[in-house]
């Protein structure tokens, strides 16, 4: 397979013609939306400082408020219209954990947890046990956080388990996916992720933080295989320990999982510039070499016949 | 900041990523439909999140992710209802690009990203590397090993 067969294989998905026009219009729509909602965020502020004097004797009330609204992993599950994970979440095999890490402009709580097989709406015909657990975020300056302005695609909040490296089990490796929404300046995220009682054996962590894919500029594993946070990643994050119960470990499972994605781990960073990447078309396809640029030595080479990095 | 809310920047965006993103939607989701959906996601996601980018090059690695993130979340949703195969396929594309496209969708997520970023888009390792987050290293591991997969499926000699 060379660029131009793929390209011509993409190039043949029939895609709508008015796709980009009817695009921008839902754009411009949304857009046109936005700017009446912001005008109503303003007046709100307005209003709030004019009765600065009475918020003062009403403190007390609206912290008692603000706990009253706190929604629990149940309340989570059924805002997203879930009835069978709502009701997990308040079953036995719930885990509630209620941990808050102060880190950043945010106060992180890892509120719960459930595992197991037909626990949502989606998967209730798949036998495969998944995991869904419920974070919320608050910002310690009383700020609070908008669905709309909230961006959940720059965090990550995904399991971890020691002994095995962050890039092998984490939410790119388990199937994860991350829902979210704000309500009272909470916002609460729901991880559901291919279930994580198979490392129950061991360490497990749930992880908060500012990135993308797990790597050693963000996470550095210990001689012990304990993980932690690099001490030079200043971004918001939070490690929590679950606390999963040991007998629903599956050791067989885990050696499977990770033989499939377990691609190594060296807490030793080589910045990317350090590496001299070449490319160069052959007839059996392209051959990419990849070394580091202070040795000669090659360390991978990619096709005609795969092999590994060393 | 960039406001992505005036016309001018709604146009370019979508001028300048539109048709990029819809094919890599595409290398995760069987159905143009779908793909069209995701891409309109992000986009709207973009609008309302409001992100700081750094540079032109930000930009394109925050809409990528997205739509990686966001073509996978609607696939396993698409999964978990067992959504019949014949509703989601492309009745306008020939069949050997069907044996392609469906192998590509039946790879990993992490390395269909990959052989895609480098097939379709010409991207270097380096530059995929950087898009992703990722150490070149495992991207380089990751092309090998998803071409290597593509290779079985399609039993041909690539």
């Amino acid at each position: 397979m060379d660029r131009k067969t793929y390209r011509e294989a993409f190039d043949q998905i029939p895609f709508s013609a008015d796709f980009q026009e009817r695009t921008a219009n839902l754009l411009r729509q949304r857009a046109r939306e936005l700017e009446k909602e912001n005008k109503i965020v303003n007046f709100s502020k307005t209003k709030k400082l004019a009765v600065t004097a009475a918020a003062a004797v009403a403190l007390l009330i609206v912290s008692v408020s603000a706990a009253l609204v706190w929604l629990t992993p149940a309340q989570v599950a059924e805002r997203f219209g879930n009835t069978l994970l709502s009701e997990a979440f308040e079953g036995p095999d719930a885990i509630e954990i209620n941990e808050t890490v102060e880190t950043g402009d945010f106060a992180v709580t890892l509120m719960g947890l459930v595992s197991g097989a037909d626990l949502d709406k989606y998967s209730s015909d798949v036998d495969s046990a998944r995991t869904y657990a419920v974070l919320s975020l608050r910002r310690l300056d009383g700020e609070p956080l908008e669905t709309q302005t909230f961006e959940l695609t720059r965090y990550t909040m995904t399991p971890l388990a020691a002994g095995c490296s962050p890039a092998a089990v984490n939410n790119w490796t388990l199937g994860a996916g991350a829902s979210g929404f704000a309500e009272n300046g909470i916002y609460y995220y729901l991880l559901d992720t291919e279930s994580i009682e198979m490392f129950a054996d061991r360490t497990v962590y749930m992880a908060f933080y500012e990135g993308f894919v797990p790597n050693n500029t963000i996470f550095t594993v210990n001689d012990d295989g304990t993980i932690a946070f690099c001490d030079d990643y200043t971004g918001p994050h939070a490690l929590f320990e679950l606390p999963l119960d040991p007998a629903k470990a599956d050791p067989a499972a885990v050696e499977a999982f990770l033989e499939e994605n377990d691609m190594g781990w060296t807490n030793e960073r080589t910045p990317m510039e350090d590496y001299v990447t070449t490319e160069e078309e052959t007839p059996d396809g392209s051959l990419i070499t990849i070394r580091p640029a202070d040795s000669p030595e090659t360390k991978v080479v990619f096709t005609p016949v795969s092999q590994e990095v060393e | 900041m960039v406001s992505f809310g005036t016309d001018e920047i709604i146009s370019r965006i979508v001028e300048q990523y539109g048709s990029m993103l819809l094919h890599l939607a595409a290398s995760r989701l069987d159905s143009p439909a779908d793909a069209e959906d995701a891409v309109q996601e992000v986009f709207l996601k973009l609008l309302t999140a409001r992100p700081m980018f750094r540079d032109a090059g930000h930009e394109k690695a925050w809409l990528i992710r997205a739509t990686l993130h966001r073509s996978s979340d609607i696939r396993r949703s698409a999964e978990h209802r067992n959504l019949p195969l014949e509703e989601a396929g492309e009745p306008a594309a020939q069949e050997d690009t069907l044996d392609l496209l469906s192998a590509v969708r039946a790879l990993p997520d992490k390395y269909s990203a990959v052989i895609h970023l480098y097939y379709y888009e010409g991207y270097s390792i380096k530059e995929i590397a950087k898009t992703l987050g990722l150490p070149a290293a495992t991207v380089g591991t990751r092309l090998a090993r998803g071409r290597e997969r593509l290779r079985q499926m399609l039993k041909e000699d690539m």
